[in-house]
């Protein structure tokens, strides 16, 4: 039993054994973030044995279950597993005693974000509802100041419907590549809070972060956990998350291609003067417009599959609607505002691209210390796994780190077999 | 011999194709010369009125059938005054041994000479009835002895219920809640043991005597003579049966002085605990500060051998509740279960759960290594081998040592049996009352005698109540049973009992000593056995230990063994037939041998079997009288011994392991290997191995070569 967590305490030889200081309040937090039967836990292991991407010396999330269960903060917030986990959902479906695993670490992320959020303030105001129109009266003031300034506020523009004449383009782009880099300064900070925690926690010799770059990003690109999570054994349990490797590859990509075409519509506008809009037929709208598609439909997905999958995948917490909600109806009011200038309704089209540009505002500069910082962690977790020295028994399977295949897989896909 | 036998040789399921009835019925009308012999495709249907009118017309009053296992279709073959013997054609010899054989034939003719033997030797036996008082004695006034007594009065016997301390409740009474006993599993619940007081008190088949204590019984079932005292005074009365509801005590042996007991006042045990609980808050014991974190340590671990033969599942569930009375008062308190196992069978599950959902109280496996004190009046608990980490430590108020509950020995409660064999009962290593603990569990070795609750086994409330019923049942049954003068368990409804032929008793008194059950008692002075029938469960271990002979039952006999031997007829000279003696259990082996032959086995044709009530029936002339008959060999199958014993009759197998010895020394004298007699453990479900085991041992008997004594 004392390789479970023998890894994660070597940092010192202590000279008398760890004293344990529960953190109660730390406890009872994670159960109201969607794990009331954390308790059910009796540390039998299953969930780490079905756990399609848990190693032997790294057994997640059964540490987990324990750390929390005996309010030990500190290790579970030092934890890479935490966000090495991709939420297949497979120790939920097999733990005997129903204590859903899958839920605590969904909410062990909940509470990382709001607890490496800087400022720390911005961590409580994006996980509680009530300061929720706080939020958006934010980007509202800001944008009714923007336009007061250039007096657009009296009467909506003439003539045909375009939006920098109500928004002028240069407006738009200081206003959010301000929001841009307030966005990522933030990140950077939780990153580099959550990398040091793991560093306290966790065994750091030999660690080289350079190295580990170029995989990572191969790896999420690829999808690759995803993959790992989603490939199971014959006859393995279902789970409500089996759509997840799809659904997110969707996200991903179309989320991918929005950013693309915004960067490139603004390499069009500025270094070639190729102002908006931008006909239909265009190849970099048809990219807009098609990411834009899959991104609703997959977004539809994903809170469908919440809605459906209530009964056994527990209640979904403020977080996860959040920010579904915010990705939903983000690119809807963009279509919505599309929709209305090719139709000619300025009376609708000005004031819903209005309300898109607050989405848009509150998507990104809230996204350090919403569910979509997943994409600062995730990386941070996988940097640190990717940085590791490969463990002795990492089979010609692992990848850039101590991933040994699931003994399960390993079976079936013959040694170091891909299968992704 | 002027009884009227009647042969009634059956050829149906297999018998008829495997072996020549007519055959069979010529040795009985040949060599016996049995003037009634019928055969039949089948004595079981509509051929039994046969045997019924040859019984009725032709007074035939031993009856010999020749066809299916004595174990089956008893109701069928059973007939108002006429003894029944059953020749084991079908099982035995039918379904396992090749058809149409020599050797099989032979078999099955020797089966039936030994049969008719039989039928020819026994008697009917005459019951003993004499003792039929109607009412049951109940020791111990806690919850099992109460449930006893309530049980017993329920069902029309009249109870009396001795408590030594003048309230009834025993530690149910002590008690500040129980564990839950209802569903949903979760809420701890009154101990209700108030109500169930003056259920006892408003029952009028129940005298309770408080503060009073048995002095003295003697007797035996369906006729205890019991003597109580009570504020000096002593009275006596007459009872049919003895329930045992003595109870526990902590199990507080030095073995926990490791984890700081009697060093530490803050250091204590779950009983401790329970009683600080019932009568005032949980304060700490050294300074008398409220609790805010307590460890309960399982006391389950490597070295806690000593505790875990005591504590069981009810142990685990105690300290369950006492982490809910420790949070239930202090809302932020802390409380730490550590344990190797938690045992929570059954729905008790739920309970776990429940405690488990408190985030208050968090659970670990793991090896307390050391307590010690912080200089503060706290304490510091370290933990080994947990999933925590390699060792780690929780800095505790109080320690809660989760005792083991260890039988109150009847012996310090004064039982006082007039028994020869002692005053108390005969106990297991552990203290417990000795019984065959997987078949009987309430019984003890003083037939009539049934223990229940935690002198029995380490249990709850619940589990007590239901332990007071059953053994109610069971002092019922055995006042039933005795006035009609038929043994209890194993040879329920046996009829039977020993007698002894004392013009050749040499008083040595072997019979006494080695009687499981001390149902043999010497008359004073004269040194001579006699028999409490009623106190026997018919094993035959007397039979098996008498060195001259002289106890036998009507049914069963050391001379009815020895004339079945004769009855077999031995061939001379034959390497291939040697014929071996097996003498068969009749709980386990010969039922084993039956499920062989269900099971189409094959069983080596060599083998006569006789079945026996225990191999503790087994006389030592027995296996000498086979060898000077020319058997070759002796095998006795019978159940395990030892500290684990199977044995029905708890020490028969035993027994006769120790009289092999002398049979062994006797062959030496005759110049015969010892190894031609031999003992295997046999059990139920071992028939499967048995037929394999068997030709092995036949194999070593062609080894040996043939008895050279045969022809003398």
């Amino acid at each position: 039993m004392a390789e479970l967590v023998g890894a994660t305490t070597a940092t010192a030889v202590p000279i008398q054994p760890d004293l344990i200081q529960p953190d109660l309040a730390f406890k009872r937090k994670i159960l109201g973030l969607g794990a009331a039967d954390l308790g059910s836990c009796y540390q039998c292991g299953t969930c780490s044995v079905v756990c399609p991407i848990s190693t032997p010396d790294d057994p997640f999330p059964r540490k987990e279950m324990l750390w929390v269960q005996w309010g030990m903060r500190d290790r579970a917030l030092g934890d890479p597993a935490v966000w090495l986990c991709h939420q297949c959902a497979t120790c939920s479906a097999y733990c005997p005693r129903d204590a859903k695993p899958a839920n605590v670490m969904a909410a062990l992320r909940d509470y990382s974000i709001a607890h490496y959020a800087v400022p720390s303030f911005m961590g409580k105001a994006a996980t509680e509802p009530k300061y929720l129109p706080l939020l958006f009266a934010v980007p509202i003031v800001i944008l009714l100041v923007i336009l007061a300034w250039l007096g657009h506020l009296a009467a909506l523009p003439d003539g045909q419907i375009v939006f920098s004449k109500f928004m002028p383009t240069s407006s738009v782009e200081a206003l959010f590549v301000a929001a841009t880099l307030l966005s990522v300064a933030a990140g950077a900070a939780g990153g580099v809070r959550y990398w040091r925690a793991m560093r306290c926690q966790m065994d750091t010799s030999g660690r080289g972060l350079a190295p580990a770059l170029v995989p990572t990003a191969w790896a999420i690109l690829r999808h690759q956990r995803f993959g790992e999570c989603a490939a199971r054994w014959p006859g393995a349990r279902e789970t409500y998350k089996g759509h997840l490797h799809r659904t997110h590859l969707a996200v991903f990509y179309g989320f991918l291609g929005l950013v693309v075409t915004t960067v490139s519509v603004g390499i069009g506008i500025y270094v070639f003067g190729y102002l908006t809009p931008w006909p239909l037929w265009h190849p970099v709208k048809i990219l807009g417009n098609a990411s834009g598609l899959v991104l609703v439909a997959a977004v539809a997905v994903f809170g469908y599959r919440r809605i459906a999958d209530g009964g056994r995948a527990g209640k979904s917490t403020y977080s996860d609607w959040l920010f579904l909600g915010l990705l939903l109806l983000t690119t809807l009011l963009g279509y919505l505002s599309e929709l209305f200038r090719l139709a000619e309704l300025p009376g609708l089209a000005y004031p819903v691209y209005f309300v898109h540009l607050v989405f848009v505002f509150v998507l990104i500069v809230y996204l350090p210390y919403s569910k979509f910082a997943h994409v600062v962690y995730r990386t941070v977790a996988m940097l640190h796994a990717a940085s590791a020295v490969a463990a002795p028994g990492a089979g010609p399977g692992s990848e850039g780190g101590t991933q040994v295949r699931h003994p399960l897989l390993r079976g079936e896909e013959g040694d170091g077999g891909a299968l992704t | 011999m002027d009884k009227k036998l009647g042969v009634y040789v059956c050829s149906g399921c297999g018998i008829g194709e495997c072996v020549d009835p007519e055959r069979l019925a010529a040795i009985a009308t040949d060599e016996y010369h049995v003037s009634v012999v019928r055969t039949s495709p089948a004595f079981c249907l509509e051929d039994v009125q046969l045997i019924r009118d040859d019984v009725a017309r032709e007074g035939v009053d031993a009856v010999v059938v020749a066809a299916c296992s004595p174990r089956v279709k008893t109701d069928v073959f059973s007939f108002p005054s006429a003894s029944v013997e059953r020749v084991n054609l079908r099982e035995q010899v039918a379904w396992s041994h090749p058809p149409g054989e020599e050797e099989t034939q032979s078999l099955a003719g020797d089966s039936l000479r030994m049969g008719i033997t039989r039928a020819q030797k026994t008697r009917l036996p005459t019951p003993y009835t004499e003792a039929n008082e109607r009412s049951v004695l109940v020791i111990g006034g806690g919850v099992a002895g109460m449930t006893a007594a309530l049980g017993a009065a329920r069902a029309g016997v009249r109870a009396i219920l001795v408590e030594k301390t003048p309230r009834l409740g025993g530690f149910a009474a002590r008690l500040w809640r129980q564990i839950p006993t209802r569903p949903p599993y979760r809420e701890l619940e009154e101990p209700g043991v108030g109500a169930l007081i003056s259920e006892v008190a408003s029952e009028p088949g129940i005298e309770t005597l408080t503060g009073a204590e048995v002095q003295r019984i003697s007797g035996q079932p369906g006729r205890f003579e019991v003597t109580i005292r009570r504020d000096g005074e002593l009275t006596s009365a007459t009872v049919g049966a003895i329930v045992l509801a003595t109870g526990w005590r902590p199990f507080e042996a030095p073995a926990l002085e490791r984890y700081g007991l009697g060093g530490s006042p803050n250091v204590i045990t779950n009983v401790t605990l329970e009683e600080m609980a019932r009568t005032g808050t949980l304060n700490r014991p050294s300074d008398g500060k409220t609790v805010k974190t307590v460890a309960i340590v399982q006391c389950d671990g490597a070295g806690d051998e000593a505790n875990i033969q005591y504590s069981g599942s009810v142990s685990s569930l105690v300290s369950l509740k006492h982490a809910m009375y420790v949070r239930e008062r202090c809302p932020d308190a802390v409380v730490y279960v550590t344990y190797r196992d938690m045992q929570t069978p059954g729905p008790f599950e739920y309970f776990y759960k429940s405690v488990q959902e408190d985030p208050g109280v968090l659970f670990t496996r793991g090896n307390v290594t050391q307590v010690s004190e912080d200089g503060t009046g706290g304490l510091v608990v370290e933990l080994a081998d947990s999933p925590l980490g390699g060792g780690v430590r929780l800095a505790v108020d109080l320690v809660v040592l989760a005792t083991g509950m260890a039988p109150v020995p009847p012996d310090s409660e004064g039982l006082g049996l007039e028994y020869l064999q002692g005053k108390g009962l005969p106990l297991s290593k552990y203290g417990f009352a000795d019984s065959n603990f997987l078949c009987f569990p309430y019984e003890t070795r003083r037939t009539g005698i049934y223990s229940a609750g935690c002198v029995r086994k380490p249990m709850d409330l619940a589990a007590a109540a239901r332990d007071g019923s059953a053994a109610a049942l069971k002092a019922i049954q055995v006042i039933e049973k005795s006035s009609a003068g038929a043994a209890v368990h194993p040879r329920v409804g046996d009829l039977s009992y020993p007698s002894f032929f004392l013009q050749n008793c040499t008083m040595c008194g072997r019979c006494s000593q080695e009687c499981p059950f001390g149902a043999i008692e010497l008359t004073p002075g004269k040194n001579t056995p006699f028999v409490l029938t009623n106190r026997c469960r018919r094993c035959g271990t007397c039979m098996g230990a008498c060195p001259v002979q002289i106890i036998s039952f009507d049914d069963h006999s050391v001379d009815m063994v020895a004339s079945m031997i004769k009855a077999v007829e031995i061939p001379e000279g034959d390497e291939e037939k040697p014929r071996i003696l097996v003498l068969a259990c009749e709980n386990d082996a010969y039922p084993a041998l039956d499920m062989a032959g269900i099971d189409r086995l094959q069983l080596p044709a060599s083998l006569r079997i006789i079945p026996v009530r225990c191999l503790g029936s087994v006389n030592a002339i027995t296996a000498v009288d086979a060898f000077s008959r020319g058997f070759d060999g002796v095998l006795l199958l019978g159940c395990r011994s030892g500290d684990d014993y199977q044995c029905h009759f708890i020490r028969g197998s035993e027994l006769l392991a120790t009289r092999m010895q002398n049979v062994r020394e006797t062959l030496n004298r005759l110049m015969l290997e010892p190894e031609r007699a031999k003992v295997m453990d046999v059990e139920i479900s071992g028939f499967d191995r048995l037929p394999e085991r068997l030709d092995e041992f036949v194999a070593q008997i062609k080894g040996l070569g043939l008895n050279p004594m045969k022809g003398f």
